[in-house]
């Protein structure tokens, strides 16, 4: 009995330390066309854009810690809603690492994918993103 | 070691964590798994061990060149106050470095050619290469 109220104590506390939940101004989106984009939209961009759609737990702490931390570490890998501020080198690594994701079955990550059955990407639409990725690769390749 | 370990603490069972006198192996199990995570797994003998440090806006050597055909040992170390991350598509590679911290990156033996590397978090630094012959 005591453990349990020590614990709801230690939740009702935690919740005193809010984590850092913000969706920061879109400056310049990626701009994927039709179904790419709305695949994009659903499975990559909560972690990956300024767009990030917070679910309720995402408020309640210590899970919104773990959010938090996670959207801040995806959105600093890669963000399509500041895609205009990489450069144009930056642009085509990013591009081809997105490329070697859609190419191994751990992106969106498990975690993810259980807490947001959406998200998951048909073969379809891997195969859409992919082609898409390529042909931006192989146009930023040939604008150097 | 780390396998002895490890092969120690199967035999021993479940009833491992029940006796205190038998902790001291997972403290030590701790202790190495820490330290490696820190350092990386040592180099081994054959390995090439080359250095890379990232300056104020640059890494130096910009340049390596490396043997083809050796694993490669990478020790990096952010002498900047940002924190950092180091990053190789060709070489598949990506380990955030904090500032003043060094880190160890592992590759395998490389072919001859070409591999860029760069600061992810800082795309105004320079990319850099390693050339293997």
């Amino acid at each position: 009995m005591r453990a349990a109220i020590a614990a709801a104590a230690v939740l009702v506390a935690a919740q005193l330390l809010p984590a850092a939940i913000s969706n920061p101004p879109v400056t310049g989106d990626i701009g994927a066309p039709g179904g790419v984009g709305v695949a994009l939209r659903a499975a990559c961009y909560d972690c990956h854009s300024n767009l990030t759609r917070w679910p309720w737990y995402a408020q309640v702490a210590p899970l919104s810690w773990w959010i938090a931390r996670d959207v801040e570490h995806g959105r600093r890998e890669l963000n399509f809603s500041t895609w205009n501020t990489y450069y144009p080198v930056t642009r085509l690594r990013k591009l081809e690492w997105i490329g070697r994701s859609l190419a191994q079955p751990g992106m969106p990550p498990i975690w993810y994918r259980a807490m947001h059955p959406g998200a998951r990407l048909t073969t379809a639409e891997r195969a859409a993103l992919s082609a898409w990725v390529a042909a931006q690769i192989a146009a930023a390749q040939s604008a150097r | 070691m780390v396998l002895r370990i490890i092969l120690n603490l199967i035999k021993e069972g479940p009833g491992l964590m029940r006796h205190p006198l038998r902790t001291k192996p997972l403290l030590a199990i701790a202790a190495i798994a820490l330290i490696l995570a820190a350092t990386g797994a040592p180099a081994r003998a054959g390995d090439t061990v080359v250095e890379i440090k990232l300056a104020e806006g640059h890494f130096e050597p910009q340049t390596l060149t490396v043997p083809a055909g050796q694993p490669l040992v990478i020790k990096v170390t952010n002498a900047t106050a940002k924190t950092a991350e180091f990053e190789s598509f060709r070489l598949n590679r990506e380990k955030v470095v904090e500032p003043g911290q060094v880190i160890v990156v592992h590759v395998g033996p490389l072919s001859a050619g070409s591999y860029d590397f760069y600061d992810d978090f800082n795309q105004a630094v320079p990319q850099g290469s390693i050339v293997a012959r």
